[in-house]
């Protein structure tokens, strides 16, 4: 857990940065992606730390960052690190609503990291696998 | 009459048709775009185009104006046929002083305005413009004004179609914003209300015009827009393809084309597209494509909210709007995007006597901190509002799930369906047969020797007893309960039946819509 003091329009906030786990080179070559959730930050109870900042549904630059739409558990992974995959290929089937929800490849390239297991719970926001 | 006066007439046309002069049009098509000239030949049947205004020239003399000629005023304006159906029309021009707005380029849109909604028939705005004239002050934020009047006045009345084929920046994207359909060309448009410079200075976030306010920054995420169209060809195209689901004004019905696609087709397929297992997602477009006339449908906002498809196609000939909840994305939940996106075209239905045919299945509305705190109280609660207040003939068919409020905010019986349809396989009550047997059955549950086994039970209990349509059918809120195989022909008779459908609402100035 890292410790960052963010100041935005004026206002600084304390926000702590998590590091997922994964292979650790994944997370250091995008660095620029960090601080972006931060700008979310304006949650109502300004007192408290940032709640996690959950990340606006549109990925990050390069928009290869495959978040979960919704809550639900993840029911089954198509993919492991590594593979190639292409835009529109089933990567994760997300059981959300009553609804075996296929999450699918925003774009082309490899999987460089899944952050998530079989049976995992996830929120709305969520990475769920990072392609390059 | 004497030869130099004809002379004189064909010189001053001939100049002001040439709009900024060979170069600037040269730059023009270099960006890929067509002149305003170009646009309205295309949108126009060939030889019916009639220009009003070519002559109109500005009044302004600030900053040494009087010296700047732009001909025709930066605007093409006239009427013309569509399909031999009479539409009123304005290009801005780019090529002439950037297609800036002034006090008479405003005059002569306005005009155009004024005329299509004293003789009932629809306006087309392709624009292209710098924004305002700023050398003409306040007269040019009064024009947009004006403009905007015209535009809220005409609303319901006669269809308005906004074309954005270039920049469209500042006060000048509440116009479009307030007509009923927004079209922007990929890559040579952008609509913002503050620029990326501007964006720069106050808040330091570097963004770039076309990740600002690009067409499909506007078509998927902020639904400003509700069509992107490759070019400028395609655009207008588009546009024509349009018009021709619609009528020319608020007092007439659309136009009814033959069909050669059998009305009373037997549809083998449609018993078997909705997989066996309720947590399988399909596509509703497959549903969709298999009950219109000839497959053909023309959707709405193809690339925002897609939890929730929008479409006009037709049925027996005749235009119908129809909604319905895609299972393939978000489960086919109801949330904030959703909820508007159908809200505005149900409502544009209404407006323009276009029936309503509503294909559900959805499991609720999206949970999340997000939509409560966004307000999907609010903006659901339209939905709601829309389909109650709407008076044309409104047909719902519950394919499978129709749960709680969601059922409800996809036009239930309740909220004025005319005729509602279930096939077998809907589900039709107040909340999924998981969290229902939960709830109902809880101490049953807890005092049961093997609570797991008890819970199934309870489940497959429920399951067999209430999520079916034939519950709702009992009470007389789903009119039949038909083989899938049969829809089309159902439909086909349901809208055939409704045609002379009357029905009127209390003297009002206006609801108050939730907003």
């Amino acid at each position: 857990m890292r410790k960052f003091n963010i100041t935005v329009n004026g206002k600084a906030y304390e926000v702590e940065v998590e590091e997922i786990g994964g292979a650790s080179s994944a997370p250091v070559s995008r660095p620029a992606a960090t601080p972006r959730p931060v700008a979310p930050a304006s949650a109502p109870k300004p007192s408290k730390p940032a709640p996690a900042p959950k990340p606006a549904a549109t990925a990050p630059a390069g928009g290869n960052t495959v978040t979960a739409p919704m809550p639900g558990t993840v029911l089954d992974i198509k993919v492991k690190e590594g593979d190639t995959v292409s835009n529109g290929d089933v990567l994760i089937i997300l059981e959300a609503m009553k609804m075996e929800n296929e999450i699918m490849a925003p774009a082309s390239g490899k999987i460089a990291s899944v952050s998530v297991s079989k049976g995992a719970s996830v929120n709305a926001g969520d990475v769920l696998i990072v392609i390059e | 009459m004497a030869v130099n006066k004809l002379e004189d007439l064909r010189k001053r046309r001939q100049k002001i048709e040439e709009g900024g002069g060979a170069k600037r049009i040269e730059k023009q098509h270099a960006k890929g775009k067509l002149t305003a000239r170009e646009r309205i030949n295309l949108l126009f049947d060939e030889g019916t185009f009639v220009e009003l205004d070519a002559f109109v020239k500005h009044r302004c003399t600030n900053f040494g104006m009087e010296k700047l000629e732009a001909p025709g005023e930066g605007v093409v304006t006239g009427y013309g046929m569509v399909d031999g159906r009479l539409v009123y029309a304005f290009a801005q021009d780019f090529t002439v002083v950037g297609g800036s707005l002034g006090e008479m380029h405003a005059a002569k849109i306005c005009k155009v305005l004024d005329n299509a909604l004293k003789v009932g028939v629809p306006v087309v705005g392709l624009n292209d413009s710098g924004g305002a004239r700023i050398q003409e002050a306040v007269d040019a934020l009064s024009g947009y004004g004006k403009i905007f009047y015209r535009n809220t006045i005409a609303s319901g009345v006669i269809p308005q179609i906004s074309a954005i084929m270039g920049p469209c920046a500042g006060g000048a994207v509440y116009s479009p914003a307030l007509t009923d359909f927004i079209y922007m060309v990929d890559q040579t448009s952008q609509m913002f209300i503050t620029g990326p410079q501007v964006i720069k200075t106050v808040t330091g976030e570097e963004v770039s015009a076309e990740a600002l306010g690009g067409a499909m920054t506007h078509n998927s995420r902020s639904g400003v827009a509700h069509f992107v169209s490759a070019n400028d060809e395609a655009c207008i195209a588009d546009i024509r393809r349009l018009l021709s689901f619609l009528p020319s004004n608020n007092m007439e019905t659309a136009p009814v084309f033959e069909t050669s696609d059998d009305i009373n087709k037997i549809i083998p397929e449609l018993d078997t597209i909705i997989p066996d297992n309720p947590n399988k997602p399909y596509d509703v477009k497959d549903v969709i494509a298999l009950i219109v006339d000839d497959g053909d449908f023309y959707e709405y906002q193809q690339h925002f909210a897609q939890n929730i498809i929008t479409c006009f196609a037709r049925i027996n000939g005749s235009t119908v709007g129809i909604i319905a909840n895609q299972p393939k994305v978000l489960a086919g939940c109801l949330d904030i995007n959703a909820s508007d996106k159908a809200s505005k075209f149900i409502r544009t239905c209404d407006a323009f006597n276009i029936p309503l045919l509503n294909i559900i299945d959805v499991p609720g509305f999206l949970p999340g901190t997000n939509q409560e705190y966004g307000g999907i109280i609010r903006h659901g609660a339209k939905m709601l509002y829309a389909y109650s207040e709407a008076t044309v003939p409104k047909v719902s068919l519950i394919v499978r799930k129709a749960y709680g409020g969601s059922y409800l905010a996809m036009c239930s019986k309740d909220l004025g369906a005319d005729i509602v349809l279930a096939w077998p396989s809907a589900e039709i009550a107040v909340m999924g047969p998981k969290g229902a047997a939960n709830i109902i059955f809880r101490k049953d549950i807890k005092d049961s020797e093997n609570p797991a086994e008890m819970r199934q039970k309870k489940i497959d209990e429920y399951t067999a007893e209430f999520a079916t349509p034939y519950k709702a059918a009992e009470r007389g809120f789903v009119d039949d309960v038909i083989e899938p195989n049969a829809t089309r022909p159902r439909l086909v008779d349901a809208f055939n039946m409704l045609q002379s459908k009357r029905e009127t609402r209390p003297a009002k100035k206006h609801g108050n819509i939730p907003l």
